[in-house]
């Protein structure tokens, strides 16, 4: 176990130190000079240089980077061109909206893939079973934007006099909400991010019920399964215990992956609902040529889907020896 | 020396005048669209769709977005009133007892603090208080915009060796008590408007430097920032201590920042939120113009300080001859360029002023009906060959706009080539000297509310470097260079007039632009939103004057 975990984090800061050598090589190809967008409208020559020293842009790329990658150890991600903010403000305040999103999304799109899945997988060819695979189809075609909008029109706004309604958009702290804000508490977060968890489940969800299906499918076909109702265990004991422990294996991997991508799926729902998270943030970034900001949520992105990954690696080692082995 | 002498009797006597047409703006305080007595109390939300302040430090925020959000919180010396349409862009003293004194040689302008005034935290507000904006603005512990957007460093006497740290102080900056006195480098007509940018508001002696600006501070004005969460919301307060004669109708003003313009629409018209600050989408407009109707109520148009244009590139053919940039002021589409924007977001226009501006005169020179291209062929002769590269951001209005003029420029006889540059580096592109374009889409807001900032800023030929160039069209003409020299050097009607001129003589002598819109902002309100004040230097509500109580 010990060495598969050692060779696990090689790799892992490898894949880190080539993701920020990426995004930053990918910045200065770009053909803008952040320099002279701080400086505004008709600077001269001696103002851009004032700035770019001014932001430590006036230093050769591989110093700049080395500067940075120095700054990372010391748990300093910079400040922002744009706000001259801390970029470790910037991540910490938004990366608690964006977990909400991401985590909250995943336990939903759990808890209807599963029981949908084994559903149909049990019952192939039903009305239970094409239904679900109706939402498959629908849920796997569907923008999120699209989702978000139509659902935000119909219960955010249509049905805004009945009982049964959501806030449009926007975002409550669960903590120790801002001065001035409407609204807060546990209870008005959760309910502002109803809508955006059901839009951003619906693809994952999609994805899980098919792969839920397939794999159940399956293992009611292997020997074993076969096996242990010969030797007359209860059908509910081989569903729990030889069925879903076997076929949820594969669902366990593609978690820790998705986790990881679904924080560039977050975009599109921060984006509709008006969540200030990371994804939300990143995109302005871009279209400031923000690099601080661009870099520090790459690196946390990065990180994050290291550690799931690591997580679900080491998880998955401990369920299947044959993974140890290897 | 008659030079001399008559420049600040011209000022006196124009600062004269603005005195007592402040003094009615001042009695008369706020009048919305409607005219009815302002209701006081309530919160008032604002939505800021994809968008953010960038700085709430007055040293430091550049943006129309803060500086709409600074006009609540900050005293200018001089300001602007709380009045639509013109009267909105007549300067009056705010902070300053009057129109400031200035000397014979028009180099040193002398202000009067108006007393009583005071900061939010109950200090009083004195001349220290603009010393030390002005300082803040120039330190090179700050990097302020101001210096190298308006090169304020070089109109203050001593600003250069201070912004190069080469002294501790500005040697052409003095307070003493409620006096505060200005050194200039040379006349410059342009400070009084100067003075009324939000980077010029009072703030406290006591202010540090600080490169990444102060968060939430003291402020004179009838608000002051309670607190800003970076990239979530900023909440205003009244400020307690403010007891002057601008509007603070709502308690609160909380703005949401990043939100989306579709479903503030939807939290607009379901009184959610009261008004998004970058208006509802474009393609609503049509729908909520003919449910509202214009400037009525809930929906309101009003124009900007920004003219949208095409840059011909007169540094290369076709367009270094006279005869076909004329061709292309009748041969473009005007109309059909400006309702790529959305219905109700600009005005034709064919010149460089917009409306509201000193000097501005509504000629109509060329084709602003449509395209006349029986007229361009006519004009351009054996000039219209060729292939003309037409170069454009990658907004949908962008690449439509771009689209339109490529096909009149067909229409015309030339060849056309299309360059689509990512919007987030177009202007830096666009301003780099040699880039290969012939016709490229600009626009342009005024920083300040002066004919000076449009025209000398754009065509002075003698400012065009290597790179971070703003003549899009890389004109460059001795002879106009000479004449936006002398206009710049006059003050109060004369100025005005000489600009009108240049303003006619530039398009009909020169043609390097084709201007197509002069832009207005739309805004759509909740149904309790009541005396709407719209500012067109700010493009945005004053959002101080609104009313929700």
């Amino acid at each position: 176990m010990f060495p598969f975990l050692v060779r696990r984090i090689l790799w892992a800061i490898a894949l880190f130190l080539a993701t920020t050598v990426i995004t930053y090589l990918i910045f200065f190809i770009i053909p803008a000079d952040p320099a002279a967008l701080a400086c505004g409208k008709a600077c001269t020559p001696a103002d851009v240089a004032r700035v770019k020293h001014s932001l430590g842009l006036d230093l050769p790329v591989y110093q700049q980077y080395w500067n940075y990658l120095v700054r990372l150890l010391h748990g300093n991600l910079g400040t922002s061109f744009v706000n001259r903010q801390s970029v470790n403000h910037i991540i910490g305040s938004t990366a608690p909206v964006t977990a909400s999103l991401v985590f909250g999304g995943a336990i939903f799109w759990l808890l209807l893939s599963i029981p949908l899945g084994v559903y149909s997988a049990l019952h192939p060819r039903s009305v239970g079973d094409r239904a679900g695979m109706t939402f498959v189809l629908f849920g796997i075609s569907a923008h999120p934007v699209w989702i978000g909008l139509i659902l935000s029109y119909i219960f955010g706004y249509v049905l805004r006099n009945f009982v049964i309604h959501t806030p449009i958009a926007g975002y409550c702290e669960a903590i120790s909400p801002p001065f001035g804000s409407s609204c807060g508490g546990p209870v008005q977060w959760a309910y502002h991010l109803i809508l955006p968890w059901t839009t951003f489940m619906v693809l994952f969800a999609a994805l899980y019920v098919r792969l839920v299906r397939a794999n159940v499918m399956e293992t009611l076909t292997e020997d074993f399964v076969r096996t242990a109702r010969a030797k007359g265990a209860g059908e509910s004991r081989v569903m729990v215990q030889h069925v879903l422990r076997n076929s949820l294996l594969p669902v366990v991997t593609i978690l820790g992956m998705d986790i990881g991508l679904a924080l560039g799926g977050a975009i599109f729902t921060e984006s509709i609902f008006g969540l200030p998270g990371l994804g939300r943030r990143v995109l302005t970034a871009y279209n400031q040529n923000d690099l601080p900001v661009i870099l520090g949520v790459v690196v946390f992105a990065t990180v994050a889907v290291i550690i799931f990954n690591l997580v679900v690696d080491m998880l998955y080692a401990v369920i299947d020896p044959r993974i140890r082995l290897a | 020396m008659r030079k001399k002498f008559v420049l600040p009797v011209v000022l006196a006597t124009i600062g004269a005048l603005l005195l007592v047409a402040s003094a009615f703006a001042g009695v008369s305080g706020s009048t919305g669209t409607n005219g009815a007595v302002a209701k006081k109390g309530g919160t008032l939300k604002v939505n800021l769709s994809n968008n953010d302040f960038e700085f709430t430090d007055p040293g430091l925020a550049y943006d129309t977005l803060s500086w709409s959000m600074l006009y609540t919180t900050n005293i200018n010396l001089v300001n602007y009133p709380e009045k639509n349409g013109q009267e909105g862009g007549q300067l009056y003293p705010e902070g300053a007892t009057a129109f400031p004194l200035v000397s014979k040689d028009g180099k040193t302008y002398t202000f009067t603090v108006r007393p009583g005034l005071k900061f939010s935290d109950g200090t009083a507000v004195t001349a220290a208080a603009y010393k030390r904006a002005i300082e803040r603005n120039i330190s090179p512990q700050m990097g302020s915009p101001v210096g190298v957007n308006i090169q304020f460093q070089k109109v203050v006497a001593g600003g250069e060796d201070f912004l190069a740290g080469k002294t501790q102080s500005i040697s052409g900056l003095s307070a003493n008590g409620q006096k505060l006195t200005i050194k200039l480098v040379k006349p410059n007509a342009t400070l009084v408007s100067i003075m009324a940018m939000q980077w010029f508001g009072a703030i406290k002696p006591n202010t540090p430097y600080n490169k990444g600006g102060v968060v939430t501070h003291p402020s004179a004005g009838p608000y002051y920032i309670k607190s800003w969460d970076v990239g979530k919301s900023l909440v205003e307060v009244r400020n307690p201590y403010y007891k002057g004669t601008r509007p603070a109708n709502p308690d609160q003003i909380v703005f949401t920042a990043n939100t989306d313009s579709d479903q503030t629409l939807l939290q607009v018209k379901a009184g959610q939120v009261d008004v998004d600050a970058a208006g509802p989408p474009p393609t609503a407009n049509a729908a909520l113009g003919a449910q509202y109707g214009i400037n009525k109520k809930q929906f309101y148009v009003g124009p900007t300080t920004c003219i949208l244009y095409f840059a011909l590139n007169t540094s290369r053919a076709p367009f270094s001859n006279i005869a076909a940039r004329k061709a292309a002021e009748w041969g473009l589409d005007r109309p059909a360029i400006t309702r790529t924007l959305g219905k109700y977001a600009g005005k034709r226009s064919d010149q460089i002023l917009v409306p509201g501006v000193p000097g501005f005169v509504d000629y109509h020179l060329y084709a602003i009906k449509g395209a006349d291209v029986a007229k361009a062929k006519k004009i351009g002769g054996s000039a219209l060959k060729g292939t003309v590269t037409v170069m454009h951001s990658g907004s949908p209005a962008s690449i439509a706009a771009g689209q339109i003029t490529a096909y009149n420029l067909k229409q015309m006889g030339f060849d056309t080539k299309d360059k689509l540059v990512p919007g987030s580096i177009y202007y830096k592109t666009l301003g780099t000297k040699g880039l290969d374009f012939d016709i490229a889409r600009a626009g342009w807001c005024a920083d300040y509310y002066d004919p000076f900032d449009f025209i000398n800023v754009n065509f002075d030929g003698r400012s065009i470097q290597d790179a971070n160039n703003v003549n899009f069209a890389y004109y460059n003409n001795a002879t106009l260079n000479a004449a936006m020299d002398k206009a710049a050097n006059l003050a109060g009607a004369a100025r005005s007039k000489a600009y009108a001129a240049l303003d006619l003589s530039i398009m009909k002598n020169y043609a390097p632009w084709v201007p197509y819109s002069s832009l207005n902002d739309v805004f759509f309100t909740s149904a309790r939103v009541s005396n709407w004040v719209y500012s067109s230097y700010f493009g945005e509500p004053d959002f101080n004057a609104l009313a929700v109580g």
